[in-house]
């Protein structure tokens, strides 16, 4: 959990708006430390999260929640972290054939045509299970890492769309939880010929979230005490505000990611 | 032109609000039913993208009887089985059924929330004849919708224009103050007006017209500009008469070499200046004289 990204967001484990559907995106560089934010944030915060974990192993996920004091292992066997490891998930469903047993979250690996219904009823039961089981955990959290994954394993843009709104209808209006999804952009550049791609998620995906964080590379290119930049943008759905928008440049650190405005790096300055 | 598209009195209406990931087009689509609520006008939401609590803040409370939502948001699909209304019912019979629960032979108002979500589940084709159904048809007086023009090919997106009265496409204002409308109208006559406006949405979801810039292809016969003289008043004179023209032809150019001038300068008076040079030892003396070539 970053402190300096919390004050930006203006959001504290102790208090922070029910309801939201925050994205993240990045584009020439990797953005999935703030997934580990928003995981170290939502366990502290006492939520039930539910954690679609589709690129990485939990091993991963753990050692690095380890660094930012937040023990995934432990969080699990209470009961607050629900964990799908889609890696091995998957490999179930690839080695055995029909003839597996698990759950029917990942269907989608054997008819891609059919759609996310599979890996929605995954998340509705376990975060409904949350609510009705009488237990102590605060308002259920959807993490997603990272949805552009399925685009490769075969599943339509449409079908994800899908799939995010049922999330959002559930977690966020119903049950006033929360919602963090990861979208990886090809650096593609000729945008045009390609339409049918994660672009085209990532824009469905703004319509539908309350706030993004896009983060990307420098334009300048790599940079030793700059890693990138990422623009906060809250797409006021609420209130009558539009869209607001402010641009950020950060450093990950071993434990943690400072975060400043535009060319005021400690480095430079 | 903004305001009276919204007010939009005329029946048999469309009215497409086109927008894109960079301004959000429901805040429009809301002060649209805002002000068919004020028209006394019975108002019906399919709504596929927000849900009702999402879109009821902030619209008229005093006419909520006339406003009917048909929740198309919790479940759109039919995926957990209790849905009130799937976007596979988005057909003429369906929507006739909706629209009859309320027994009012009002001026019905049909808002669609968006119509991206029934496209991306519909063939286009099809979807451009319900909708012009629903026009023609009678059973409603007006159909608005939102649609996110950048999910969609831009010939799908071509279509459901032309099949609109009225298309706003909104885009942010530069400098972050309000934003702009870019509407297209069409009248009965089949006139084409366009225009592009400033605007902004107040607290109450009133619309406020900030400026207005006149669209280049909105005044198309501008005849009484040409009528102008643009040397009319001039500080300066263009036109030369005969003893002024004469007066400069007489006139040498400064680098035109005259007879006079090149035997001035290259027989130099007496008691002029004169280069002495006396070449040092380490003086690399070029014999050759550099103005050889010169034609002097």
């Amino acid at each position: 959990m970053f402190a300096e990204l919390n004050s930006i967001l203006n959001t504290s484990p102790d208090s922070f708006k029910p309801g939201e559907f925050i994205l993240v995106s990045d584009k020439h560089t990797d953005a999935s430390f703030l997934i580990h934010h928003f995981l170290s944030f939502y366990l502290r915060a006492g939520c039930k999260v539910c954690f679609l974990g589709l690129v990485q192993s939990f091993s991963h996920y753990s050692a690095i929640s380890q660094r930012l004091g937040v023990s995934l292992t432990q969080a699990r066997e209470k009961g607050q972290l629900v964990f799908l490891e889609g890696l091995k998930e998957s490999l179930g469903v690839l080695l055995q054939g029909e003839a597996s047993k698990g759950t029917r979250a990942v269907d989608f690996l054997r008819d891609p045509s059919s759609g996310l219904r599979g890996l929605y009823d995954f998340v509705r039961d376990n975060v409904r299970g949350a609510v009705g089981g009488g237990e102590e955990w605060g308002p259920p959290v959807l993490l997603v890492d990272d949805l552009s994954v399925v685009l490769s394993l075969g599943v339509s843009v449409g079908a994800a769309l899908d799939f995010s709104h049922y999330c959002r209808a559930t977690v966020c209006s119903e049950l006033q939880g929360s919602m963090v999804m990861l979208v990886r952009c090809e650096a593609e550049e000729e945008e045009e010929s390609d339409d049918e791609g994660s672009e085209r998620l990532l824009r469905g995906l703004i319509h539908q979230c309350s706030l993004t964080l896009q983060v990307q590379g420098l334009p300048t290119g790599y940079c030793r005490d700059i890693h990138g930049q990422v623009e906060v943008c809250w797409r006021g759905q609420c209130d009558r505000q539009q869209t607001q928008k402010k641009l950020f440049q950060y450093k990950v650190h071993d434990k943690g990611a400072s975060f400043f405005a535009r060319g005021m790096s400690s480095a430079v300055l | 032109m903004l305001l009276e598209v919204l007010q939009g009195t005329e029946a048999g209406g469309f009215i497409l609000i086109q927008d894109s990931v960079n301004y959000c087009g429901r805040h429009l689509l809301k002060s649209c039913i805002n002000t068919a609520l004020k028209r006394e006008e019975v108002v019906h939401v399919l709504g596929f993208e927000v849900s009702q609590e999402e879109l009821n803040d902030g619209l008229d409370r005093t006419s909520a009887q006339r406003l009917h939502f048909h929740n198309a948001y919790s479940d759109p699909l039919g995926w957990t089985g209790n849905s009130p209304f799937t976007v596979h019912q988005f057909t003429l019979e369906d929507i006739g059924t909706l629209l009859k629960q309320t027994p009012q032979a009002k001026a019905v108002t049909l808002v669609i929330d968006s119509l991206s979500w029934i496209l991306r589940h519909h063939d286009p084709a099809a979807i451009c004849q319900k909708l012009q159904a629903l026009k023609k048809g009678g059973v409603v007086r007006a159909v608005i919708g939102l649609l996110h023009s950048d999910l969609h090919q831009r010939g799908t997106v071509g279509s459901i224009c032309h099949l609109a009265t009225s298309v706003i496409t909104v885009a942010p204002g530069t400098r972050g103050l309000g934003a702009v409308a870019k509407i297209t109208r069409r009248t009965k006559s089949g006139k084409l007006m366009q225009d592009e406006e400033i605007f902004s949405i107040n607290e109450d979801l009133t619309v406020t017209i900030q400026s207005k810039r006149s669209h280049p292809g909105s005044t198309p016969m501008n005849t009484d500009e040409s009528e102008v003289d643009p040397t009319a008043h001039l500080t300066f004179n263009l036109r030369l008469s005969d003893t002024q023209r004469e007066a400069k032809e007489k006139l040498p150019l400064p680098f035109v070499f005259s007879k006079e001038k090149k035997s001035a300068l290259l027989h130099p008076g007496t008691g002029s200046g004169r280069i002495l040079y006396e070449p040092d030892a380490n003086d690399d003396y070029d014999q050759e004289d550099p103005d050889d070539d010169l034609d002097v």
